[in-house]
């Protein structure tokens, strides 16, 4: 696969960071057709931004062979959005605190608590097939 | 995303437009940064004024830019931080780092 697939209101993409705009530019589309105010489109596409960085880099370990889904829903007053990779999973409360004295200067290992931070509920499914992460933001 | 950059009263200003989010974008940014502290450049202002937002790879980008800085006797400072890219900085404590200025100017009058 060489470039991206939509299906509805999924899209499927190469583990690539060159695909990063075309996501954004997808989900953001989607947000604005559902009504969803602009403070939290960008914070809902911030914190995709972050997972599909998280597949490429963490998951995928760049393998650019390997695929990445975005499957995006609102239910009732929440946008339901479902990130889904190839790795082999990884454990979530191992990740080290970016706010620790000694890893504010780091340059990276922020993205998973922002998305945290930005989002109302992140709920993981991890098997050693690929890694589902589903962001919950209330839109009422 | 795209960039701009300018000299003034010997503050380099360097001017994002658009989302800094990661991939070939994130590296012009980056590679930018780089050129003018491979110049020797000691003073360094990122205007905010036109990126919608970041992610932690600009953040990232950000915090590298400005510990290489001051390893090497300079200083980044930001400018015209919008309330996004605030609350960002404040969730993960970088508004303690970094300088902050509300317009280019004052941030180019703390230079000196």
């Amino acid at each position: 696969m060489d470039k991206p697939i939509i299906t509805g209101n999924t899209m499927i993409i190469p583990s690539n960071q060159e695909f990063l705009a075309e996501v954004d530019i997808f989900l953001e589309g989607i947000l604005r057709g559902y009504g969803v105010d602009e403070s939290r489109v960008a914070d809902i596409a911030i914190s995709v931004s972050e997972l599909v960085n998280n597949a490429i880099h963490h998951a995928h370990h760049k393998d650019t062979q390997k695929t990445i889904a975005i499957e995006i829903n609102k239910d009732k007053e929440d946008i339901v959005i479902t990130i889904t990779d190839q790795g082999t999973g990884f454990n979530p409360d191992d990740i080290n605190d970016p706010l620790a004295e000694e890893n504010l200067l780091k340059d990276t290992g922020r993205g998973l608590f922002i998305v945290k931070s930005l989002m109302d509920k992140v709920d993981f499914k991890i098997t050693d097939k690929g890694t589902s992460v589903t962001i919950t933001k209330s839109v009422k | 995303m795209n960039l701009t950059d300018r000299e003034q009263n010997g503050v380099v200003i360097i001017e994002p437009k658009g989302k800094i989010m990661g991939g070939p974008d994130a590296s012009l940014l980056h590679d930018k940064l780089y050129e003018f502290i491979e110049q020797n450049k000691k003073k360094v202002i990122i205007d905010l004024s036109r990126v919608d937002w970041m992610n932690s790879t600009g953040l990232g980008i950000l915090i590298s830019g400005y510990t290489t800085l001051r390893n090497n006797d300079g200083e980044l400072k930001l400018a015209n931080v919008t309330e996004k890219i605030k609350s960002l900085l404040t969730i993960t404590k970088l508004v303690s780092v970094f300088e902050a200025y509300d317009s280019v100017d004052d941030a180019i009058e703390s230079f000196h």
